[in-house]
C-alpha cells in the first residue's frame, strides 16, 4: 500500500510529537531541576555521613578523606557520646512529641465537638476565635512561656509570675519537658481542632437519624456512630500532628535549651553551631527517616481506614445539638478563659514585656515605647535603638518582605505549572515522577531541609558557585520546601477547571500557551493568589528552615529575633516577634477575605 | 456503508491500557445526517465522538470528513483538533467562565483572524437566531441552564463547522426544558444542514431526534439503523432489551406446529406464532404494547394473574405473572384490574421477533 510506513517510524513520529509538545518539555526540565534541588541534596547530605572529611583526619587515624566509612554512624548510634547526641534527644522528641500530639488532639477534640455538635453559646466566634492561636508563630508562644514563667531559680531574671504571686515558679515551669509540651499542645490544637471539626460536620446526618429512629440515646449515637466515623480523621491528625512537633524548633529551642534539654532537632542545630557538621547531618537523617515513617505510616496504615469511611462528606447537615443543660454556661466559662489564655495571653505578654525599660521591674514607672521606636542609647540593650528606627530591623524588615514575596511567587507559579501536569496528565510517569519529586520535602523537617542546603551550596559545585550566603540560596530552600503545599493548591485550583474547558478552546484551534494565557491562569488566579498568601505568611515567620542559612547580609525579621533572643535583649526579640506575629494575622485575614471571594468565583467554573 | 459517506470512520480502535473502548468501529455518516450514537455509559460512544473531534487520540484505523484524512494510523496522519473544522457542544456546555457571551462566542473566530467586524455581525446573528439579542455582555453565571445551552450551541453555529458534534448537550437540562430544546435542535438541525453527530444514554433522544441510530456496546457497534427499525427489529437482544422502557419481554420457547397451525411452547402453555424459525428453541421478544389483556377467557389466549398496575396518564403498565414468567403488559386506560385477578394473555404473532439462544443474535423470517 503507498504512504504505509513501517511501525518504527510511525512510533518515531508520535514520539517527537509528544516530545515537542510544551508540557513535555517543561516536565522534563522540571523534574531535573527538582532532582537536583532536592535528590542530589539528599544524596550529598547522606554521603557526607557515610565518608571522610578533610578535617577528620585529626580525629581517626583511620580517616582517609573522601573514602566510605560507616564510623559516624557508628560513634554516633553507639559510641561514647550515643547516648548525648542521638539517644536522649530521641527519646526527649519522643516524649514530649506524643504527649503534645496527644493532648492537643484531646483539647482540639472536645472543643471542636462542643463547637459543632453542642449547644455551647456564641458557637460561630468561637469556632474562630479557637483556630487563632495557630496564627501565633510558634517562636512567639516560646517568648511569650518565658516572659510568664522565667525565674532566678532557673538562673534568669523574674518573670511576671513571680511579681503576680510573689515566689518563682518551681523550675520544672520555668523551662525543660512540662512547659514544651504545654506550649507546642497551644501551638498545634488548631490543627486537630480544624481536622476534627470538618469531619464532625461532614458526617452525614442521615446516618444519625436512623440510628435516633433505632431508639439509640444521644450518647449513643456519639459513642457508636459519630466516634467511630470521625475516629479515622482523629488518628490522621494525631500522627501529623506528632510529626509537626518533631521538626519544631523555637519551642525546643528556648524553652528546652536553657536547661539541656535537647531534641532531635535543636540538638542537630547544636552540632552545626559547634562545628561538628558530620554529627548535624547524621541527627538531621535520623530526622527525614523518622518523619518518612510518619507520612507513609499515615498514608498506608490510616489511609485504608479513611478510605472506608468515605460516607463522610456526604451531603451538608443540619444535626439537632447536644443539649449541655446545666453545665451549658460553666463550660462556656471555661472555654472562654481557654481562649483568653491561649489565645490573647501570649500576644499581650509579649506586647507588655516589650514595654518595659528595665525587664524584671513590674510598675507603671517602667513602661516606655524606647524598644518600639527609641533613639539608640549605649545605656540600654547595648545601645541597639527601638525596632522602628533599626537599621538591623528594617533591613530585616526589607528582606523579609522581599523574601517571602520573590519565594511565595516562584514557589506558587511553579506549582500551578506542575499542578497542572499532575491533573492533566494524570496516568502519565512524568506526572507522577514530577508529583513525588515535589512531595519529597514534606519528607524533610524544615531544619533537616536547611541543613541539607548547607551541605550543598556552601561549596561551589561545578558550573553551580557557592551559594551560601546568598539571597538566591534562602528563596531556593523556601520555593522547594514549599513546592508539597504550592503543588496541591495548585492541582486544586487547575482541577476547579473542568477539562471540557480547555478542549473547547482545544476544538477552537488555541495552542497551549494560548490556554495557559487565556483560560487556566484567568480561572486558575483567584486560588492560585491565596495560595501564595499562604505561602507568604508561613515564610514571614518561618525561622527552621533558613536559620542555618542566613548571614547579616541576608538576615530577615525572625532570625533578627531569634539573635536578640539569644543575646537576651528580651524587649526587642518581643517586640520584634510581636510585631511579625501582627502581620501574620493580618495577612491570614486577608487570605481567608480571598478565599470567600474565591470559593462565589469558582462558584462559576463549575456548573 | 456507501461510499458516497461524507464523514467516514473505518476499523477505528481506541484503547485506555487493557480497556477496548472503541473496538473496530466502522461507520458512514452521510452529509446532513442526524446521527446519534447511543449505549449505556461506558460503551464507547463518548471515546468515539471525541477521536472525531481529535480530542482522544486513536490507536488504530481512519477518519475521514469530505476529503480531509483527520485521522489515519496507516499514513501516521493526525491533524490536530483546531485544524479539523469540527466544533462540539459539550455536556457541561463548557463556557468559558471569565468571559461573557460575546467573547465566548467570539474566541475562535478571534483565533482564525476574523475580522472583527465580521465576528461582530456573526455573533450577533447567531444569538438572534437563537432568541438570545441582547445578552452579550452576560457572563455565564448570569445565565440560566437554557440560556447557557443556548450560548454552546451559538458558539458551534458561529464557527459554521461542516460537522456538529455534540456530547449528551440536554442532560444537564431540567426535565421540561430538555423537551423543548429536543424539538429546538431538530429543527436548528434542519436549518443549518450539517451533518450531526450526537451521543446520548437517554435512548428517547436517541428516537425522537435521530435519522440514524448506533446502538454500541463495549466499544462494538452492535446495530445501526433508523429509529423505527431499532425499536421494530433489534438486531440482538442487547439492542432489544436496551431500547424501549419498559423493557421488552423475552420468553424461551420451542417452535411446534399441530393442528391449529405454527405455535410457540413457553413452559406450560403456548402461544401463537406467525412461523417458524429453524431452531429447537428460541428465545422470543415481545413488546408490552404487543400483549392484548383481557377480564374473560376469550380466542387464543392464557391465563395469568394480575401482580401490579401501573397506571401512567394515558398509558397503563400491568405486569402479569404466571408461575415463575412476569410479562409487562402497556394497556390503554378503562380496563379495571384488581390485585391477583386472573387475565387472560393475548399476543400479536405478527409483532414478535426471535433470537438465537446462544448468540442473541436475531433469526431473520424467511423471505417471502
Amino acid at each position: 500500500m503507498p504512504g504505509r510506513k513501517s511501525i518504527a517510524s510511525r512510533l518515531g513520529n508520535s514520539a517527537k510529537r509528544q516530545i515537542r509538545s510544551p508540557e513535555f518539555i517543561i516536565s522534563i526540565t522540571l523534574i531535573i531541576v527538582l532532582s537536583y534541588l532536592v535528590l542530589v541534596p539528599l544524596f550529598n547530605l547522606a554521603w557526607r555521613t557515610f565518608s571522610w572529611a578533610p578535617g577528620d583526619t585529626r580525629i581517626s587515624r583511620d580517616a582517609v578523606p573522601g573514602q566510605f566509612t560507616i564510623a559516624h554512624w557508628d560513634r554516633m548510634l553507639f559510641g561514647r557520646v550515643s547516648s548525648k547526641m542521638v539517644w536522649t534527644p530521641l527519646a526527649n522528641t519522643m516524649v514530649t512529641g506524643t504527649i503534645a500530639a496527644a493532648a492537643a488532639l484531646l483539647l482540639g477534640g472536645t472543643l471542636a465537638w462542643l463547637v459543632v455538635r453542642s449547644d455551647i453559646p456564641g458557637r460561630r466566634i468561637m469556632r474562630t476565635m479557637l483556630t487563632l492561636p495557630y496564627l501565633i508563630p510558634a517562636f512567639a508562644i516560646a517568648l511569650a512561656w518565658e516572659t510568664m514563667f522565667k525565674s532566678p531559680l532557673a538562673g534568669g531574671r523574674a518573670g511576671l509570675f513571680e511579681m503576680l504571686f510573689g515566689a518563682a515558679p518551681p523550675s520544672w515551669l520555668s523551662y525543660g519537658p512540662v512547659p514544651m509540651i504545654i506550649a507546642m499542645t497551644i501551638h498545634f490544637y488548631p490543627f486537630a481542632f480544624i481536622l476534627v471539626s470538618g469531619a464532625l460536620s461532614s458526617v452525614d446526618s442521615q446516618l444519625e437519624e436512623s440510628a435516633e429512629l433505632q431508639g439509640a440515646s444521644r450518647w449513643t449515637i456519639m459513642r457508636r456512630i459519630t466516634f467511630p466515623m470521625v475516629l479515622p480523621a482523629f488518628l490522621s491528625a494525631m500522627v501529623l500532628t506528632f510529626g509537626r512537633t518533631i521538626g519544631g524548633f523555637a519551642i525546643p529551642y528556648f524553652l528546652g535549651g536553657p536547661v539541656n534539654y535537647w531534641t532531635l532537632s535543636t540538638m542537630l542545630f547544636r552540632n552545626l553551631g559547634m562545628g561538628l557538621d558530620v554529627n548535624g547531618y547524621v541527627i538531621a537523617i535520623i530526622l527525614i527517616v523518622l518523619a518518612s515513617a510518619l507520612v507513609y505510616f499515615n498514608t498506608r496504615v490510616l489511609g485504608g481506614s479513611t478510605r472506608k469511611f468515605e460516607i463522610i462528606g456526604g451531603k451538608g447537615f443540619k444535626a439537632s445539638l447536644a443539649s449541655l443543660g446545666k453545665w451549658r454556661w460553666p463550660i462556656f466559662a471555661i472555654v472562654s478563659a481557654f481562649i483568653v489564655v491561649a489565645c490573647i495571653s501570649p500576644i499581650a505578654l509579649l506586647g507588655y514585656q516589650s514595654l518595659m525599660l528595665i525587664d524584671g521591674q513590674y510598675g507603671l514607672s517602667n513602661l516606655t515605647l524606647h524598644y518600639w521606636t527609641g533613639p539608640s542609647d549605649p545605656a540600654i540593650a547595648f545601645g541597639s535603638p527601638g525596632l522602628f528606627r533599626s537599621p538591623v530591623v528594617l533591613g530585616g524588615a526589607w528582606n523579609s518582605i522581599r523574601f517571602a514575596v520573590t519565594a511565595s511567587f516562584i514557589a506558587s507559579l511553579v506549582g500551578l505549572i506542575i499542578g497542572y501536569i499532575v491533573v492533566r496528565r494524570r496516568k502519565s510517569w512524568i506526572s507522577k515522577l514530577l508529583n513525588q519529586i515535589s512531595f519529597l520535602p514534606y519528607l524533610f523537617p524544615a531544619i533537616a531541609f536547611g541543613a541539607m542546603y548547607l551541605s550543598m551550596f556552601a561549596v561551589r559545585r561545578g558550573p553551580v558557585p557557592a551559594l551560601y550566603g546568598t539571597f538566591t540560596l534562602i528563596v531556593l530552600v523556601a520555593v522547594v520546601k514549599h513546592l508539597p503545599y504550592t503543588t496541591r493548591t495548585g492541582a486544586s485550583a487547575i482541577s476547579q477547571i473542568g477539562q471540557e474547558l480547555e478542549e473547547a478552546a482545544i476544538l477552537q484551534g488555541s495552542s497551549w500557551l494560548n490556554r495557559m494565557r487565556r483560560i487556566v491562569i484567568p480561572l486558575a488566579s483567584s486560588g492560585v493568589v491565596s495560595g501564595m498568601m499562604v505561602t507568604f505568611v508561613g515564610l514571614m515567620r518561618s525561622l527552621a528552615l533558613i536559620l542555618l542559612l542566613i548571614t547579616p547580609s541576608t538576615r530577615v525579621l525572625m532570625t533578627v529575633a531569634y539573635r536578640y533572643a539569644e543575646d537576651n535583649i528580651t524587649q526587642l526579640s518581643n517586640a520584634l516577634v510581636l510585631f511579625v506575629t501582627v502581620i501574620t494575622i493580618v495577612g491570614e485575614l486577608v487570605v481567608w477575605r480571598l478565599g470567600r471571594g474565591r470559593i462565589s468565583r469558582m462558584r462559576e467554573a463549575k456548573h | 456503508m456507501a461510499s458516497s459517506a461524507f464523514l467516514t470512520i473505518s476499523n477505528l480502535v481506541k484503547r485506555f491500557g487493557e480497556v477496548v473502548a472503541v473496538d473496530h468501529v466502522d461507520l458512514g455518516i452521510e452529509a446532513g445526517e442526524f446521527f446519534v450514537l447511543l449505549g449505556p455509559s461506558g460503551c464507547g460512544k463518548t471515546t468515539l465522538l471525541r477521536c472525531i473531534a481529535g480530542l482522544e487520540h486513536p490507536d488504530e484505523g481512519r477518519i475521514v470528513i469530505g476529503d480531509t484524512t483527520l485521522f489515519s494510523s496507516d499514513d501516521d496522519i493526525v491533524l490536530p483538533p483546531g485544524k479539523r473544522n469540527v466544533d462540539m457542544v459539550f455536556q457541561s456546555y463548557a463556557l468559558w467562565p471569565h468571559m461573557n457571551t460575546f467573547e465566548n462566542i467570539a474566541f475562535g473566530l478571534k483565533l482564525k483572524k476574523v475580522p472583527h467586524a465580521d465576528i461582530k455581525r456573526r455573533v450577533d446573528q447567531v444569538l438572534d437566531d437563537l432568541g438570545m439579542n441582547g445578552l452579550q455582555k452576560r457572563f455565564p453565571f448570569e445565565l440560566s441552564g437554557g440560556q447557557q445551552q443556548r450560548v454552546a450551541l451559538a458558539r458551534l453555529l458561529a464557527n459554521q463547522p461542516p460537522v456538529f458534534l455534540m456530547d449528551e448537550p440536554l442532560s444537564n437540562l431540567d426535565a421540561r426544558l430538555r423537551l423543548d430544546m429536543r424539538s429546538e435542535l431538530k429543527r436548528l438541525h434542519h436549518d443549518a444542514g450539517a451533518t450531526t453527530v450526537y451521543v446520548t444514554h437517554d435512548q428517547t433522544e436517541a428516537l425522537t431526534m435521530a435519522s440514524r441510530v448506533v446502538v454500541m456496546d463495549k466499544g462494538v457497534i452492535q446495530q445501526i439503523a433508523p429509529p423505527d427499525d431499532l425499536y421494530r427489529t433489534p438486531a440482538n437482544l442487547f439492542v432489544a432489551e436496551f431500547i424501549g422502557a419498559p423493557r421488552i419481554n423475552l420468553l424461551r420457547a420451542e417452535p411446534f406446529s399441530d393442528e391449529t397451525g405454527t405455535r410457540l411452547r413457553v413452559k406450560d402453555f403456548n402461544i401463537p406464532a406467525a412461523w417458524l424459525p429453524d431452531r429447537k428453541e428460541v428465545v422470543v421478544g415481545v413488546r408490552p404494547e404487543s400483549i392484548t389483556l383481557h377480564t374473560d377467557r376469550t380466542g387464543d389466549t392464557v391465563e395469568f394473574s394480575v401482580y401490579a398496575v401501573l397506571p401512567a396518564g394515558p398509558e397503563v403498565f400491568v405486569h402479569v405473572v404466571r408461575g415463575d414468567i412476569t410479562l409487562v403488559a402497556r394497556t390503554a386506560p378503562g380496563l379495571t384490574l384488581a390485585m391477583d385477578q386472573s387475565v387472560w394473555v393475548g399476543i400479536d404473532a405478527s409483532a414478535i421477533n426471535y433470537y438465537d439462544v446462544e448468540s442473541g443474535e436475531l433469526v431473520p423470517p424467511p423471505r417471502a
